[in-house]
């Protein structure tokens, strides 16, 4: 009797666990950055489902309504393999995104994962792409009219007070 | 059922829906627009859909079809406001409105439309 009960917690306290790792899972797995205004950044790491997909797009049209951003960066150096049915779900985030007016460059793309995308026969033609977060950033700027001016005197830049001698 | 109220500010056209857009105020949109753009000198559409929660596969279609007809008659368009759940919505009735410019509000729409105009 005893050791039913006993069984049926540690099964009980198993399950709740997991429900908590599902949740915390689930709020790693999307978050929406505002990397600058008007410019947000979505990296995706690790393998993209159905409903992870939809998560995303979710949280992230979200956000571009809240922040009122006009680009996105959507950022999948982490994903590992892009199949039809990933890059169906990247198409769909771009499309919608694009439908509140904000537009979407897809960055990290490695070579392999380009060449695998042609592959596939995907039509990216209308989708703008970029091999780094950096170059996507860079062209987010361009695109707002920003620039990233470079100081020759980078000594006036406020250092934390004596500790750091650069 | 409400009439979709057509403003014309300069050379652009607000048409501004109010609450739910319904069929029968689309096409009569449409006509109005239509008529509008036949006089000239509009350089551009704005259509708020901000209000509305339900598109279907006709109101998509239409929507394209306003921005076509206007394109061929002189005049972009613009359709702001469309909320993330229409968005997800349209996307995957396959029906992402190609062609059609968007913007987040009305106001950065305006900013679209007055920036071509200065453009050209």
């Amino acid at each position: 009797m005893r050791a039913s009960g006993g069984e049926a917690t540690t099964h009980a306290d198993r399950e709740e666990t997991l429900q908590q790792q599902r949740a915390t899972i689930s709020e790693l797995q999307t978050p929406v950055i505002e990397v600058w205004d008007g410019i947000l950044a979505l990296p995706i790491i690790g393998s993209v489902d159905t409903a992870r997909a939809q998560e995303m797009n979710e949280a992230l049209l979200q956000r571009i309504v809240e922040t009122g951003s006009e680009i996105v960066l959507l950022d999948i150096t982490g994903v590992p393999v892009v199949d039809t049915a990933v890059a169906r779900h990247l198409l769909e985030t771009v499309a919608a995104a694009r439908l509140l007016g904000a537009d979407v460059f897809i960055v990290g793309l490695s070579s392999r994962m380009a060449m695998t995308l042609v592959q596939l026969g995907l039509d990216l033609s209308h989708v703008t792409t970029r091999a780094t977060l950096a170059k996507g950033l860079e062209l987010a700027f361009a695109r707002l009219g920003l620039a990233v001016v470079a100081h020759k005197s980078g000594a006036h830049w406020p250092t934390p007070a004596d500790g750091d001698k650069r | 059922m409400a009439r979709v109220p057509i403003v014309r500010i300069g050379q652009t056209l607000i048409a501004t829906v109010q609450e739910e857009l319904y069929d029968h105020d689309a096409l009569q949109l449409q006509e109005e627009l239509g008529l509008l753009l036949e006089q000239g000198s509009v350089q551009g559409v704005l259509l708020d859909l901000s209000t509305v929660t339900t598109v279907d596969s006709f109101l998509a279609r239409l929507i394209s079809g306003i921005a076509i007809t206007s394109r061929l008659l002189g005049a972009e368009t613009v359709v702001v406001g469309i909320q993330p759940a229409v968005a997800v919505t349209l996307v995957e009735l396959g029906l992402a409105l190609p062609g059609v410019r968007t913007a987040l509000n009305a106001e950065k729409g305006l900013a679209l439309l007055t920036d071509r105009g200065r453009d050209a």
